[in-house]
């Protein structure tokens, strides 16, 4: 695998990774500190939209292939 | 269980964190939803930049063998702004105002991490003020509130609250139940 496939790879795991961290984030917020049912509707939106949104993300970035950008 | 479980979405208390055994909630009041349906309008013209994109270059990313890289990166895209819609819902939901029949108490969240609670007893409230100015506050119905304390103190304003003379009454009606000991 070339080195720039490998960085590729890196910096997609690493930007899944940080928006799980801010997503954790915002759940835990709308959770903890939500009064009433609105944040609570808000949270269980955010999570599954955050979850369909990732699975897409990975399933596109499983059929790119950057080898054709590196070709440049 | 489950069903207990779906029923944090439909029946709520509205209690928080600190609440008295014999406090009652009586208004659980956010901003005007218009400034954040406007912010969220912004944020969704932004979302239609791929399709533009996607519909004016298609051909020209399938020649290069683009698409794939092109979809990989819309979908991204669309992760940063679903974040961002969030995150601006969830400031929103978390900037509140709960008028209790024994205080008033303001929550705000300006950020991660960084938040801030006030509150006013009832029996320090001297005077409330409810102010609608402009076209849109007058047609929608919002404005701000403004509850004065004792002159030491700070004075307290809830700014683009909807239905602001409603929320003057009742923190009003609070007030004489305080002074002439009648119970809410």
């Amino acid at each position: 695998m070339p080195l720039l496939e490998i960085i590729f790879n890196i910096l997609a795991a690493l930007a899944l990774f940080i928006y799980w961290v801010v997503t954790f984030i915002i759940f835990y917020h709308l959770t903890r500190f939500g009064i009433g049912t609105q944040p609570k509707k808000f949270a269980a939106v955010f999570l599954l939209g955050s979850v369909v949104l990732t699975s897409v993300v990975i399933i596109f970035f499983i059929n790119s292939d950057i080898s054709s950008l590196i070709k440049i | 269980m489950i069903r207990s479980l779906f029923h944090i979405f439909h029946d709520s208390l509205n209690s928080f964190e600190g609440q008295a055994h014999s406090e009652k909630v009586l208004m659980l009041i956010r901003k005007h939803p218009f400034f954040i349906l406007l912010k969220i309008a912004l944020v969704l013209l932004a979302c239609l930049v791929p399709i533009i994109v996607g519909i004016y270059f298609w051909n020209y990313l399938g020649e290069q063998g683009w698409r794939a890289i092109f979809l990989f990166a819309s979908s991204l895209w669309y992760l940063i702004f679903w974040l961002s819609i969030f995150y601006t819902l969830m400031i929103y939901t978390l900037n509140t105002i709960i008028v209790t029949d024994q205080r008033i108490i303001e929550n705000q969240q300006k950020g991660f991490f960084n938040r801030k609670v006030s509150e006013l007893y009832s029996q320090r409230i001297q005077d409330v003020t409810a102010h609608t100015k402009g076209l849109i506050e007058t047609f929608l119905s919002f404005g701000n509130v403004v509850v004065q304390t004792a002159a030491s103190e700070r004075e307290f304003c809830f700014s683009q609250i909807p239905h602001p003379e409603i929320v003057k009454d009742v923190i009003m009606k609070i007030v004489s139940a305080k002074h002439s000991g009648v119970k809410l």
